[in-house]
């Protein structure tokens, strides 16, 4: 197999290699990319520096700011006292305090108005933003920021990803179809299934949702694909999600590469939940074109776990009409990565439709 | 709130009849009818757990019928999706609401509101697809969530599907 990247760049550091050699752009949620929103609060300033612990304290107990508590309640000696909330006035605030018993004599009176964080940053960049408005309690997660800033694969994850784009174009082509799809079980390194364009045949056999149909075959279901048995493969796994012509076509193809699922396990033989495989979960999706609406929450339903995609699709839907999985209250998400081999699989787009 | 005919009215008894039927094969009990020239020409339910995909929506279903009628009488698919009037008990999906913008069809009458996956509750398809089709819900919603409630509470033997069926055809 030849190598997909060229590795040359030696002496880069691992990160800026990484950044300048991932083909691919994460497609993320706007909370992580947009800029934090902002709320005005009222901050005064402490007469008695020495005294700032125990007026905290106090202020605390009396006015908590529990809608704000990402925020530090001190910068220096000024103090956050409260957030600016509909007709509430400078001048009203130590008389608010005095209600609450609060000793107003401890502070200077010079209230001012400024802008912070309404919402607890999300990623560093965001972090270091609105850190320079007024203090900030941050919890970097890793994760995140390795997402955000697109250094979560390494290269021989990345050769993987391209790889199996490659193979996404391989069956889109073989069946002459503007669009192609494998879905492959990461914790196995095996193709479960493909799928490609049959709205010739039904306007909904849109390419991924032929191939959840055949991810379905391979846990003994499928509506539009008949169940072709327990076709076991040579390592004890379940080829039944690729149609017998695309199996033969790949493993002539690529020698090195795993095919089929692992063994489903139906209701009376599985001991839990998670034992084998269940819908999409786990799986990771490899589509040629940017899914459109009806595709993408077909993955929320089906529990996928990353989608890559190629070419941008105008009625898509994981970044371009919207981002289906990024929708808050849906109780599935998938990342979702976008512009692997987009020049190969925009050619597809133009060639066949 | 627009007020159904008898007829439509009766349209969507039968998708209500099919979501009762659903929720004794302990699918998710949504129902669906696809109508066209006043002719009942689809009927589906939720068949999820049986084939083991999660996109086999009572609709989805539908589709595939019309698309094997059309097929078999050599009628131009779109032509005839134009005609369709879907009675549906639960707001369509996302999915499903994409599937049925695409398809242009005439109408879609709902019962319930979808507060987990709805079109329009949890993210408003037609303000990105700008359909034709005309949109409305709110019919018998009562029951139609009472019947996804029973479902998702698990099979509640104080509560058959039928006592149910029974306690709200008394309102
Ligand atoms: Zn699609
Ligand atoms: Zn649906």
């Amino acid at each position: 197999m030849h190598s997909w990247i060229n590795l040359s760049a030696k002496n880069m550091s691992d990160s800026k290699r990484r950044k300048l050699q991932t083909p691919f752009y994460p497609v993320l949620s706007p909370e992580f990319t947009d800029e934090t929103p902002l709320t005005q609060v009222y901050v005064d300033t402490i007469k008695n520096i020495k005294l700032i612990s125990k007026v905290l304290v106090e202020l605390n107990s009396v006015l908590p700011i529990s809608e704000l508590c990402h925020l530090k309640r001190a910068r220096g000696r000024d103090i956050l006292v409260c957030q600016c909330s509909g007709d509430l006035q400078s001048e009203d605030v130590h008389q608010i305090l005095k209600e609450k018993k609060f000793d107003v004599s401890q502070l200077e009176g010079n209230i001012k108005k400024i802008l912070v964080a309404e919402i607890a940053p999300k990623t560093k960049k965001q972090y270091q933003t609105v850190n320079k408005l007024w203090p900030c309690n941050f919890h970097s997660d890793k994760y995140i920021e390795q997402l955000h800033d697109n250094s979560l694969f390494g290269a021989s994850e990345i050769n993987d990803h391209i790889k199996y784009m490659h193979i996404a174009v391989d069956i889109a082509k073989f069946y002459n179809s503007h669009s192609g799809v494998t879905v492959i079980d990461p914790s196995i390194n095996s193709i479960v299934a493909v799928g490609f364009d049959t709205q010739h045949n039904n306007p909904c056999q849109h390419a991924v949702m032929v191939a959840i149909d055949h991810v379905a075959v391979t846990q003994n279901g499928g509506a539009w694909n008949p169940t072709r048995g327990d076709t076991v493969a040579c390592n004890n796994k379940i080829v039944s999600g690729l149609p017998s012509e695309a199996l033969k076509f790949l493993q002539e193809k690529y020698t090195c590469i795993e095919f089929g699922a692992k063994k489903f396990k139906a209701k009376p033989d599985a001991e839990t939940p998670s034992d084998g495989p269940y819908l999409c979960t786990g799986y990771v999706l490899y589509v040629t074109r940017e899914p459109c609406i009806m595709c993408s929450m077909a993955l929320v339903h089906s529990r996928i776990k990353r989608v890559f995609f190629g070419a941008k699709n105008n009625s898509g839907g994981l970044g371009s009409l919207c981002q289906i999985h990024t929708v808050k209250h849906l109780n599935h998400h998938y990342e979702v990565f976008g512009g692997l081999l987009e020049h190969e699989c925009s050619s597809l787009v133009t060639v066949c439709s | 709130m627009v007020e159904l005919t008898d007829t439509q009215k009766d349209f969507m008894n039968t998708a209500f009849k099919l979501a009762y039927e659903a929720l004794e094969l302990q699918e998710v009990p949504v129902g669906c009818i696809f109508v066209h020239s006043s002719e009942i020409v689809a009927t589906g339910c939720n068949t999820v757990n049986e084939t083991r995909n999660a996109t086999r929506h009572a609709e989805l279903n539908c589709i595939d019928i019309v698309n094997d009628i059309c097929k078999s009488r050599g009628q131009d698919v779109r032509d005839f999706f134009a005609g369709i009037e879907v009675y549906v008990t639960v707001e369509p999906c996302i999915m499903c609401a994409a599937a049925l913008y695409d398809l242009n069809v005439k109408s879609i009458i709902y019962g319930c509101k979808n507060d987990r996956f709805g079109g329009s509750t949890v993210f408003d398809v037609a303000s990105v697809l700008h359909p034709i089709t005309q949109s409305v819900g709110g019919f018998r919603a009562e029951e139609a969530m009472s019947l996804l409630k029973t479902f998702y509470k698990g099979t509640n033997p104080s509560a058959p599907p039928h006592k149910v069926k029974l306690k709200n055809k008394d309102k």
